[in-house]
């Protein structure tokens, strides 16, 4: 006698499209990773001893990416008789390459570099807090040779933000179950505006001070001898 | 995470609403009632305090949604607010 078959949740099915996405979201993010690099190799052979620009990858993880998906749905909830409404391709973001750069003018240099190369691709840059405020990242997202069934993104951030992020993320942006009151608390909210704004100011007085070294451009001119 | 004003936190903090984060929504379980963080963000602060104001009769659920959710939806959100 056959057994009963559970009904498979909207969870289910995007787990099952997940793993049917894997191999391709892996070429993107090689292919990805490659191609920027590339593309960053005539700043990197250039930078100064202490400048910046690394290249890093990832591939987003199943329940990242279904979390992802939940949190888009009003409530955060899937409506679960209507499980057709549900794509994994709808994200920008399973395959990832992030370029931290110091200072910010390397950070502008990668970034003509990368919208020369990238050129179809569509920018989403991450807000800052206020309307005023510069974006915190800059984000584009598109399709790669390697598949056209899956989204890649990229990123340029500032090497202290993204640096900081490492930690902010796992507290503040998605924390773990015991700490999401801190991650409510409007004070840490708060203070996490003022270290990225701390943090900005100390990347507006670097460059403030090496525009005004005149060693700086001493060292560039006997380099081009 | 969504970003709001802290004004509009505050109303619903003082109106004895406390945020779910898994789903999204501040809620309170007294008047049963629930805005998700997309309708606060869409409606002013007397808006938000006239929606606090009003009165159901505390049985059934109420959410305050930009899209009015499914069948399906509000019974997991009920199961999940408890």
């Amino acid at each position: 006698m056959p057994l009963a078959r559970p009904e498979r949740t909207v969870e289910d099915r995007l787990r099952e499209e997940y793993f049917d996405l894997l191999p391709d979201i892996r070429r993107v993010v090689d292919e990805l990773e490659a191609e920027v690099k590339h593309c960053l190799v005539p700043i990197s052979l250039r930078l100064d001893k202490y400048e910046r620009l690394v290249v890093t990858s990832r591939v987003k993880e199943c329940e990242s990416a279904l979390d992802s998906l939940r949190g888009r749905q009003e409530g955060a909830t899937f409506d679960s008789g209507r499980p057709e409404l549900y794509s994994l391709d709808n994200l920008n973001d399973l395959a990832g390459v992030r370029v931290l750069a110091f200072p910010h003018s390397r950070l502008v240099e990668a970034d003509r570099k990368l919208r020369e190369r990238f050129q179809t691709w569509t920018a989403d840059p991450v807000r800052g807090y206020d309307e005023n405020d510069e974006p915190l990242a800059l984000t584009y997202f598109g399709y790669c040779r390697a598949s056209d069934r899956i989204r890649a993104e990229f990123q340029i951030v500032p090497m202290l933000t993204a640096l900081f992020w490492e930690v902010e993320h796992s507290v503040i942006y998605k924390p773990s179950p015991s700490l999401k009151g801190v991650a409510r608390s409007l004070e840490m909210q708060q203070r996490t505006r003022d270290v990225l704004k701390g943090l900005k100011a100390f990347e507006d007085e670097f460059a403030n001070l090496i525009r005004r070294d005149p060693l700086a451009g001493k060292k560039k001119k006997k380099k081009r001898k | 995470m969504s970003r709001l004003t802290g004004t509009k936190t505050e109303i619903l903090d003082g109106a004895g609403y406390a945020y779910s984060f898994d789903r999204q929504v501040y809620m309170n379980r007294k008047t049963k009632k629930a805005f998700s963080v997309e309708f606060v963000q869409d409606h002013s602060e007397d808006q938000i305090r006239k929606y606090i104001r009003e009165h159901t009769d505390g049985l059934e659920w109420r959410f305050y949604f930009n899209l009015p959710p499914s069948e399906a939806v509000k019974h997991e959100l009920e199961c999940a607010l408890g």
